[in-house]
Protein backbone atom coordinates (compact mmCIF):
# COMPACT_ATOMS: atom_id res chain seq x y z
CA UNK A 1 0.00 0.00 0.00
CA UNK A 2 1.14 3.48 -0.79
CA UNK A 3 -0.74 5.69 1.70
CA UNK A 4 -3.10 8.48 0.70
CA UNK A 5 -1.53 11.78 -0.34
CA UNK A 6 -3.17 14.87 -1.72
CA UNK A 7 -2.38 15.43 -5.37
CA UNK A 8 -4.08 18.61 -6.56
CA UNK A 9 -7.82 18.15 -6.09
CA UNK A 10 -7.48 14.43 -5.56
CA UNK A 11 -6.50 12.07 -2.77
CA UNK A 12 -4.45 9.25 -4.19
CA UNK A 13 -3.25 5.93 -2.79
CA UNK A 14 -2.11 2.67 -4.33
CA UNK A 15 -3.26 -0.79 -3.25
CA UNK A 16 -1.76 -4.09 -4.28
CA UNK A 17 -3.95 -6.89 -5.58
CA UNK A 18 -4.28 -8.77 -2.27
CA UNK A 19 -5.15 -5.59 -0.38
CA UNK A 20 -7.90 -4.68 -2.85
CA UNK A 21 -9.31 -8.23 -2.57
CA UNK A 22 -9.42 -8.05 1.21
CA UNK A 23 -11.18 -4.70 1.15
CA UNK A 24 -13.68 -6.15 -1.34
CA UNK A 25 -14.41 -9.10 0.97
CA UNK A 26 -14.79 -6.86 4.00
CA UNK A 27 -17.18 -4.64 2.03
CA UNK A 28 -19.31 -7.70 1.19
CA UNK A 29 -19.50 -8.63 4.88
CA UNK A 30 -20.38 -5.09 5.94
CA UNK A 31 -23.01 -4.85 3.22
CA UNK A 32 -24.69 -8.03 4.48
CA UNK A 33 -24.70 -6.72 8.04
CA UNK A 34 -26.26 -3.43 6.97
CA UNK A 35 -28.86 -5.11 4.77
CA UNK A 36 -29.92 -7.66 7.41
CA UNK A 37 -33.36 -7.34 8.96
CA UNK A 38 -32.84 -5.30 12.17
CA UNK A 39 -35.03 -7.82 14.04
CA UNK A 40 -32.68 -10.64 13.08
CA UNK A 41 -29.45 -8.84 13.93
CA UNK A 42 -30.58 -7.68 17.37
CA UNK A 43 -27.92 -8.37 19.94
CA UNK A 44 -25.07 -8.61 17.42
CA UNK A 45 -22.37 -6.51 19.09
CA UNK A 46 -21.05 -5.31 15.73
CA UNK A 47 -24.46 -4.01 14.61
CA UNK A 48 -24.86 -2.51 18.08
CA UNK A 49 -21.58 -0.65 17.62
CA UNK A 50 -22.33 0.52 14.09
CA UNK A 51 -25.81 1.71 15.10
CA UNK A 52 -25.47 2.56 18.79
CA UNK A 53 -28.31 3.53 21.11
CA UNK A 54 -29.10 7.28 21.01
CA UNK A 55 -29.55 7.44 24.77
CA UNK A 56 -27.15 5.79 27.19
CA UNK A 57 -29.70 4.86 29.88
CA UNK A 58 -33.29 5.57 28.82
CA UNK A 59 -34.61 2.71 26.64
CA UNK A 60 -37.70 4.68 25.53
CA UNK A 61 -35.64 7.57 24.22
CA UNK A 62 -33.25 5.08 22.62
CA UNK A 63 -36.21 3.36 20.89
CA UNK A 64 -37.56 6.71 19.64
CA UNK A 65 -34.14 7.55 18.31
CA UNK A 66 -33.86 4.22 16.52
CA UNK A 67 -37.27 4.68 14.89
CA UNK A 68 -36.27 8.13 13.71
CA UNK A 69 -32.75 7.49 12.47
CA UNK A 70 -31.90 3.84 11.88
CA UNK A 71 -33.20 3.53 8.32
CA UNK A 72 -31.38 6.70 7.22
CA UNK A 73 -28.15 5.65 8.96
CA UNK A 74 -28.26 2.24 7.32
CA UNK A 75 -28.87 3.68 3.87
CA UNK A 76 -26.19 6.35 4.34
CA UNK A 77 -23.67 3.67 5.25
CA UNK A 78 -24.79 1.58 2.26
CA UNK A 79 -24.33 4.61 -0.04
CA UNK A 80 -20.81 5.18 1.33
CA UNK A 81 -20.01 1.53 0.81
CA UNK A 82 -21.17 1.70 -2.81
CA UNK A 83 -18.85 4.68 -3.40
CA UNK A 84 -15.90 2.77 -1.93
CA UNK A 85 -16.72 -0.24 -4.10
CA UNK A 86 -16.97 1.91 -7.21
CA UNK A 87 -13.61 3.60 -6.57
CA UNK A 88 -11.73 0.47 -5.47
CA UNK A 89 -9.59 -1.03 -8.25
CA UNK A 90 -10.67 -4.70 -8.00
CA UNK A 91 -7.23 -6.04 -8.88
CA UNK A 92 -5.24 -3.37 -7.14
CA UNK A 93 -3.83 -0.14 -8.49
CA UNK A 94 -4.39 3.52 -7.89
CA UNK A 95 -7.30 4.79 -5.81
CA UNK A 96 -8.18 8.37 -6.77
CA UNK A 97 -10.80 10.21 -4.76
CA UNK A 98 -12.41 13.64 -4.76
CA UNK A 99 -13.22 15.16 -1.37
CA UNK A 100 -16.72 13.67 -1.14
CA UNK A 101 -15.53 10.21 -2.14
CA UNK A 102 -12.74 10.59 0.43
CA UNK A 103 -15.35 11.20 3.14
CA UNK A 104 -17.20 8.05 2.08
CA UNK A 105 -13.90 6.14 2.36
CA UNK A 106 -13.26 7.64 5.81
CA UNK A 107 -16.67 6.58 7.11
CA UNK A 108 -16.55 3.13 5.54
CA UNK A 109 -12.99 2.31 6.59
CA UNK A 110 -14.02 3.44 10.07
CA UNK A 111 -17.05 1.12 10.00
CA UNK A 112 -14.81 -1.74 8.86
CA UNK A 113 -12.40 -1.01 11.72
CA UNK A 114 -15.30 -0.80 14.20
CA UNK A 115 -16.65 -4.13 12.95
CA UNK A 116 -13.27 -5.87 13.10
CA UNK A 117 -12.29 -4.17 16.35
CA UNK A 118 -15.54 -5.25 18.00
CA UNK A 119 -15.23 -8.85 16.77
CA UNK A 120 -11.59 -9.05 17.89
CA UNK A 121 -12.23 -7.31 21.21
CA UNK A 122 -9.72 -4.53 20.49
CA UNK A 123 -9.01 -2.34 23.53
CA UNK A 124 -6.84 0.72 24.11
CA UNK A 125 -4.01 -1.69 25.07
CA UNK A 126 -4.22 -3.89 21.97
CA UNK A 127 -0.97 -4.01 20.01
CA UNK A 128 -0.18 -5.14 16.46
CA UNK A 129 0.09 -8.94 16.17
CA UNK A 130 3.42 -10.64 16.71
CA UNK A 131 2.49 -13.40 14.29
CA UNK A 132 0.34 -12.09 11.42
CA UNK A 133 0.21 -15.55 9.83
CA UNK A 134 -1.81 -17.10 12.63
CA UNK A 135 -5.63 -16.74 12.30
CA UNK A 136 -6.35 -14.08 14.91
CA UNK A 137 -3.04 -12.39 14.13
CA UNK A 138 -3.99 -12.08 10.48
CA UNK A 139 -7.32 -10.43 11.29
CA UNK A 140 -5.58 -8.04 13.64
CA UNK A 141 -3.04 -7.30 10.91
CA UNK A 142 -5.93 -6.36 8.60
CA UNK A 143 -7.30 -4.11 11.33
CA UNK A 144 -3.96 -2.31 11.64
CA UNK A 145 -3.63 -2.11 7.88
CA UNK A 146 -7.05 -0.40 7.71
CA UNK A 147 -5.92 1.92 10.50
CA UNK A 148 -2.95 2.98 8.36
CA UNK A 149 -5.17 3.53 5.31
CA UNK A 150 -7.71 5.58 7.23
CA UNK A 151 -5.03 7.49 9.15
CA UNK A 152 -3.28 8.52 5.94
CA UNK A 153 -6.60 9.65 4.46
CA UNK A 154 -7.44 11.82 7.50
CA UNK A 155 -3.96 13.36 7.40
CA UNK A 156 -4.20 14.03 3.66
CA UNK A 157 -7.63 15.67 4.04
CA UNK A 158 -6.50 17.80 6.99
CA UNK A 159 -3.34 18.84 5.13
CA UNK A 160 -5.56 20.11 2.33
CA UNK A 161 -7.75 22.10 4.72
CA UNK A 162 -10.50 19.50 4.36
CA UNK A 163 -11.50 19.79 8.00
CA UNK A 164 -12.31 23.47 7.72
CA UNK A 165 -14.62 23.76 4.75
CA UNK B 1 -7.05 19.39 31.40
CA UNK B 2 -9.36 21.88 33.15
CA UNK B 3 -13.11 21.38 33.55
CA UNK B 4 -15.63 20.78 30.79
CA UNK B 5 -15.48 23.13 27.86
CA UNK B 6 -18.53 25.20 27.13
CA UNK B 7 -19.83 23.94 23.79
CA UNK B 8 -19.61 26.62 21.14
CA UNK B 9 -22.67 27.66 19.23
CA UNK B 10 -22.38 26.75 15.61
CA UNK B 11 -24.76 27.12 12.70
CA UNK B 12 -25.79 23.52 13.31
CA UNK B 13 -26.79 23.88 16.94
CA UNK B 14 -29.58 26.44 16.61
CA UNK B 15 -28.58 29.72 18.19
CA UNK B 16 -31.25 31.47 20.21
CA UNK B 17 -32.33 28.50 22.33
CA UNK B 18 -30.33 29.71 25.32
CA UNK B 19 -33.29 31.52 26.87
CA UNK B 20 -35.53 28.48 26.86
CA UNK B 21 -36.93 27.69 30.31
CA UNK B 22 -36.36 23.98 29.70
CA UNK B 23 -33.04 22.54 30.61
CA UNK B 24 -31.22 22.08 27.34
CA UNK B 25 -30.20 18.75 25.93
CA UNK B 26 -26.62 17.86 25.16
CA UNK B 27 -24.82 15.54 22.75
CA UNK B 28 -22.03 13.52 24.33
CA UNK B 29 -19.17 11.75 22.57
CA UNK B 30 -17.78 8.77 24.51
CA UNK B 31 -14.29 7.32 24.39
CA UNK B 32 -13.82 4.13 22.43
CA UNK B 33 -10.70 2.13 21.60
CA UNK B 34 -11.07 2.12 17.80
CA UNK B 35 -11.62 5.68 16.59
CA UNK B 36 -8.37 7.47 15.78
CA UNK B 37 -7.66 10.70 17.63
CA UNK B 38 -6.99 12.52 14.35
CA UNK B 39 -10.27 11.19 12.94
CA UNK B 40 -12.33 12.32 15.96
CA UNK B 41 -10.80 15.81 15.71
CA UNK B 42 -11.53 15.90 11.98
CA UNK B 43 -15.16 14.83 12.49
CA UNK B 44 -15.79 17.44 15.20
CA UNK B 45 -14.45 20.16 12.88
CA UNK B 46 -16.41 18.82 9.94
CA UNK B 47 -19.78 18.45 11.68
CA UNK B 48 -19.79 21.33 14.13
CA UNK B 49 -17.48 23.85 12.49
CA UNK B 50 -15.12 23.95 15.48
CA UNK B 51 -11.68 25.37 14.86
CA UNK B 52 -8.80 22.93 15.09
CA UNK B 53 -7.84 23.92 18.63
CA UNK B 54 -11.39 23.55 20.03
CA UNK B 55 -11.91 20.25 18.25
CA UNK B 56 -8.57 18.97 19.54
CA UNK B 57 -9.41 20.00 23.12
CA UNK B 58 -12.76 18.21 22.92
CA UNK B 59 -11.11 15.10 21.45
CA UNK B 60 -8.54 15.09 24.27
CA UNK B 61 -11.31 15.47 26.83
CA UNK B 62 -13.02 12.40 25.34
CA UNK B 63 -9.73 10.54 25.40
CA UNK B 64 -8.68 11.44 28.96
CA UNK B 65 -12.02 11.85 30.76
CA UNK B 66 -14.03 9.26 28.83
CA UNK B 67 -16.55 11.71 27.35
CA UNK B 68 -17.18 15.29 26.28
CA UNK B 69 -20.21 17.41 25.50
CA UNK B 70 -19.89 18.44 21.87
CA UNK B 71 -23.14 20.34 21.36
CA UNK B 72 -26.19 21.52 23.29
CA UNK B 73 -29.66 22.73 22.38
CA UNK B 74 -33.20 21.44 21.92
CA UNK B 75 -33.81 17.70 21.92
CA UNK B 76 -34.57 17.39 18.20
CA UNK B 77 -31.31 19.11 17.34
CA UNK B 78 -29.38 16.79 19.65
CA UNK B 79 -31.03 13.76 18.03
CA UNK B 80 -29.85 15.10 14.72
CA UNK B 81 -26.31 15.79 15.97
CA UNK B 82 -26.13 12.29 17.46
CA UNK B 83 -27.18 10.70 14.18
CA UNK B 84 -24.60 12.74 12.26
CA UNK B 85 -21.92 11.48 14.67
CA UNK B 86 -23.21 7.91 14.28
CA UNK B 87 -22.93 8.27 10.50
CA UNK B 88 -19.19 8.86 11.11
CA UNK B 89 -18.98 5.97 13.57
CA UNK B 90 -18.34 8.02 16.69
CA UNK B 91 -19.82 6.63 19.89
CA UNK B 92 -22.33 9.36 20.78
CA UNK B 93 -25.61 9.82 22.59
CA UNK B 94 -27.84 12.68 23.73
CA UNK B 95 -29.37 13.41 27.09
CA UNK B 96 -30.89 16.17 29.16
CA UNK B 97 -28.16 18.39 30.57
CA UNK B 98 -27.31 17.27 34.08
Amino acid sequence: MRPFRRRGDELVARLVDAEASIVGLLLDQLEQLLAADPDDSGGDPVVERLLPPGHASDPEIAADYRDLTEAALRSGKADDLAIVRATLPPEGGEVRLDDDQARAWLRTTNDLRLALGTRLGVTADTEPPEDPTEEEGSQLAVYYWLTAVQGSLVDALVAGGGGRR
Amino acid sequence: MAGPLAPERTPDTTPGEDHSLDRPWVTVVWDDPVNLMTYVTFVLQELFGYDEQTATELMLQVHHEGKAIVSSGPRERMEHDTSRLHAYGLWASYQRDA
